[in-house]
């Protein structure tokens, strides 16, 4: 399966976000977008899931327009960077709303098997983040969009989401984007740069240093 | 079964304030069209308040399972309905 997205054209009032925009994903691998702070990352994660309504948009699956948002669909889950879990909800319950196993979840976290019963808020930002970006990760999907999946997280429990990044490729199309660049090179096999409103395919990772992503250097 | 839980926990911000507007509409007039008419103008006014301010983005646990805005509002509308009219059927029997 491939997911396509081109032609968008995002504006916020006179100003132009988005434009001449390209991004090609493929299930069995992660397709990683990097960008500076206000480059447009999670506004094109917004519009590829169906949140915001760009001027124009073309999203296509195995070649076929999809024209509806695509969270209608029903293939996509999509962990945006602010807590999208309401508060109150019991964490044992959004397991089973997501139909995603608890055990499974303790096996990996162990830490987290004290927290069956607790509601979501009595979570920390971090505790909750790993929570919620498990369930979005672990949930029956074709298409995964992660927004940012290693903010506030500890260390320890960044290395498991990368592994299980790795183990749901298989099955899915991966989306990912973080500030934490590091992560996405390690994780992802194919990078796009977002810059200027537009993608940037990466082949070689020093075009990052040369579209001035990063520093010179920063990559040795 | 799963989009009526989802809904569940959707209906519950809204539950308490229902129940309030609900007996305030009994007391000063128990009516079935006008307490329906105005339930619908308050949960269209409650979508508009959603979809222009930061509350929108609570919409992305339920977009997340494929349930859209309109079929939730939808659903509160129906609910809410049926809700007051046994609030009124009460106030009108007692």
């Amino acid at each position: 399966m491939v997911l396509e997205v081109d032609n968008i054209e995002l504006n916020f009032k006179h100003k132009r976000i988005l434009s001449g925009i390209y991004v090609k994903a493929e299930m069995g691998s992660v397709t990683g977008i990097l960008g500076g702070n206000g480059s447009g990352k999670s506004s094109l994660f917004n519009i590829i899931f169906g949140n915001l309504k760009p001027k124009y948009k073309l999203v296509r699956i195995n070649g076929e327009p999809i024209l509806k948002p695509l969270y209608k669909t029903g293939l996509v889950k999509y962990l945006p960077q602010y807590h999208f879990v309401p508060i109150g909800i019991k964490i044992r319950n959004i397991f089973k709303l997501f139909n995603v196993c608890w055990s499974d979840f303790v096996q990996s976290f162990e830490t987290f098997e004290k927290y069956k019963n607790q509601k979501i808020n009595k979570l920390s930002s971090g505790e909750r983040r790993v929570v919620e970006t498990y369930i979005i990760l672990k949930s029956k999907s074709t298409i995964t969009i992660l927004d940012e999946p290693f903010s506030h997280i500890a260390p320890l429990y960044v290395e498991t989401i990368i592994n299980l990044i790795c183990e749901e490729k298989e099955r899915k199309i991966i989306l990912i984007s973080d500030h934490l660049y590091k992560h996405i090179i390690d994780s992802a096999d194919q990078i796009y740069l977002l810059k200027n409103g537009t993608t940037k395919e990466i082949n070689n990772l020093r075009n990052l240093e040369d579209y001035k992503y990063l520093n010179d250097g920063q990559l040795d | 079964m799963k989009y009526l839980l989802f809904f569940f926990h959707f209906y519950k911000t809204f539950i308490a304030w229902s129940i309030i507007i609900s007996i305030l509409i009994g007391l000063l007039n128990p009516q079935y069209i006008p307490a329906i008419v105005t339930k619908f103008f308050l949960i269209l006014f409650a979508w508009y308040v959603t979809n222009e301010t930061s509350a929108k983005r609570k919409l992305t646990f339920y977009k997340n399972m494929g349930i859209s805005p309109i079929y939730l509002f939808i659903s509160l509308l129906f609910v809410d309905s049926v809700f007051t009219i046994f609030i009124i059927f009460l106030f009108k029997t007692f």
